[in-house]
């Protein structure tokens, strides 16, 4: 599903004017990671993707929706939203009926939820721990309760607000596993992450935030070639890439495959 | 947005820069002297003559007028007609309204008490808008106050602005996830539960991490704190505070002596 953002303004009510017009178009089936320092309206503008803020001035269309005319909890069967921490979400006394609560929300049927959950529980290896009180698990593990309540909701288009954020090694490659499996089934994912070699290695696309405006957007490999702009915003491009810069590599590398491959050329 | 719950309004004044047990000295030193004097008119024209100047001196007018406007008068003004219509004394009826009647003698007693009301809440208000609450505590603190007493109303202050913004963001989350928050009485009630667990559990979880924190920090040790902040007490304030403390004094005397 394509999301069209059309010159979005937004100003809180405070009069902090947080986006100072953005226009992207985000097509069906991209891998995009937003970037940028703190306060560069990342999180603003991803909250106008399922309504929970509107548009000061400009629009923006989920397909043919524009989320001035639809409640949260209708655009919600579009884009789901992962928030940063899970503990402000959790309510449930155990993992399946946690998980259960989004689809149930959307209105699915019994076997379509029962399947939706199932699947969710497997791709975030919580198959064995639904009966478990999500209290009760590590706060890595609560993340992952918290993605998978969103992912049983089989909206085409997923946020997720910084993942991997306190999370530990395994726990990053589950996460990366989940939006590859996502990426397989056609779905749009969009990452706010400060963590760069996470970006790197999992997204296609990266969007540069400044002061809320877009400082860059286009391919990763682009992107992270542009330090000097991207210094703007306090992003460092990914190790790899910087120590093929100061090698003297000819293109820009991202991940170790590319650099090796660079290397031995 | 974790903004404290105070009325606190940062401007460079005489007053802002007065020590805070000054100021809270002069705003109880009025309420006294507004309950206690012995002249009808003393609590008008503490309000005229006192109050009202302070806030222009203080710099902060402005809010003090809208404060008083919108919480001090609506509820000076309904204890005054209250007063004036049940107050059963005096002879001179002046107004009737079917079995109530305002006499004289009860609304100038109505008139005064409110008048003594609004002393004692815009005192306070104007303490709030040029004190910053944990300066007075700190303050109060250094001068012997137990730390835990003055714990409790900070925390207080700074708990309620971070549990609404908290409660927000689980609002959020909720609706990003199909609750209809929106609609019909019924399905909001039952919309509850996912808001107030988190709340709850977060709560509750921030106030033990709060406790270790400061404890962390040697809250309960018995030895003299030092402070970051020194807050300046200059002998031009402990000089007002005596002159203070003598007008309360003289004011409680007359009252004694002549009744």
């Amino acid at each position: 599903m394509k999301i069209q953002i059309d010159n979005l303004r937004f100003t809180y009510p405070t009069g902090l004017e947080a986006l100072r017009g953005i226009s992207l178009t985000i097509e069906a089936g991209e891998q995009v990671a937003i970037v940028g320092q703190n306060g560069a309206g990342k999180t603003t503008l991803v909250r106008h993707f399922n309504g929970l803020l509107q548009p000061t001035v400009g629009s923006v269309l989920i397909g043919d929706w524009d989320t001035k005319k639809y409640p949260v909890a209708k655009l919600a069967s579009r884009v789901g939203y992962v928030f940063q921490n899970p503990d402000e979400q959790l309510f449930s006394k155990d993992v399946g009926t946690e998980i259960r609560f989004g689809p149930r929300n959307l209105g699915y049927s019994k076997e379509k939820i029962d399947g939706l959950v199932k699947r969710a529980l497997a791709l975030t290896e919580l198959s064995d721990k639904t009966e478990t009180n999500p209290y009760d698990l590590s706060p890595t593990w609560r993340k992952m309760v918290a993605l998978a309540s969103v992912i049983a909701m089989d909206t085409p288009i997923v946020i997720f607000d910084e993942p991997t954020t306190g999370q530990d090694a395994p726990s990053i490659t589950r996460i990366a596993h989940v939006i590859a499996e996502l990426r397989r089934e056609g779905k749009t994912v969009i990452t706010i992450t400060h963590d760069i070699d996470f970006c790197a290695e999992n997204f296609e696309r990266v969007i540069a935030l400044s002061e809320g405006q877009v400082l860059l957007d286009g391919a990763a490999i682009d992107v992270f070639g542009q330090d000097e702009i991207l210094a703007q915003t306090y992003v460092e491009p990914p190790q790899l890439t910087r120590l093929g810069k100061r090698l003297g590599l000819k293109e820009t590398v991202r991940n170790q495959e590319e650099f090796l491959n660079a290397l031995k050329r | 947005m974790h903004e404290r719950l105070s009325f606190y309004i940062k401007r460079n004044s005489v007053i802002h820069h007065l020590n805070p047990l000054t100021k809270l000295t002069l705003v109880l030193a009025l309420i006294l002297i507004a309950f206690t004097s012995p002249w009808y008119w003393t609590p008008h024209l503490l309000v005229l003559i006192a109050i009202i100047p302070l806030s222009f001196l203080g710099k902060v007018a402005p809010e003090f007028f809208k404060t008083a406007l919108r919480l001090i008068l609506p509820a000076a003004g309904f204890l005054f007609l209250m007063q004036a219509f049940f107050q059963p004394v005096g002879e001179t009826v002046i107004f009737k309204f079917y079995f109530l009647d305002m006499t004289q003698e009860s609304l100038m007693f109505a008139f005064r008490n409110a008048t003594r009301v609004i002393v004692m809440v815009s005192a306070f208000t104007f303490l709030l808008l040029t004190t910053h609450p944990s300066e007075l505590m700190s303050d109060l603190t250094r001068r012997g106050l137990p730390g835990q007493f003055a714990y409790v109303i900070i925390s207080t202050l700074q708990i309620l602005p971070q549990m609404q913004a908290k409660a927000q963001t689980i609002i959020s989350a909720q609706r990003s996830r199909g609750l209809d928050t929106e609609s019909s009485f019924i399905r909001r009630m039952g919309s509850l539960t996912p808001l107030i667990g988190p709340l709850v559990f977060g709560s509750l979880a921030e106030v033990e991490e709060r406790a270790i924190a400061i404890e962390a920090r040697g809250f309960t040790s018995k030895k003299v704190k030092t402070s970051l902040h020194e807050i300046p007490d200059p002998s031009s304030d402990k000089l007002i505070r005596w002159v203070l403390i003598i007008l309360v004094i003289i004011s409680i005397a007359l009252k004694l002596w002549l009744s």
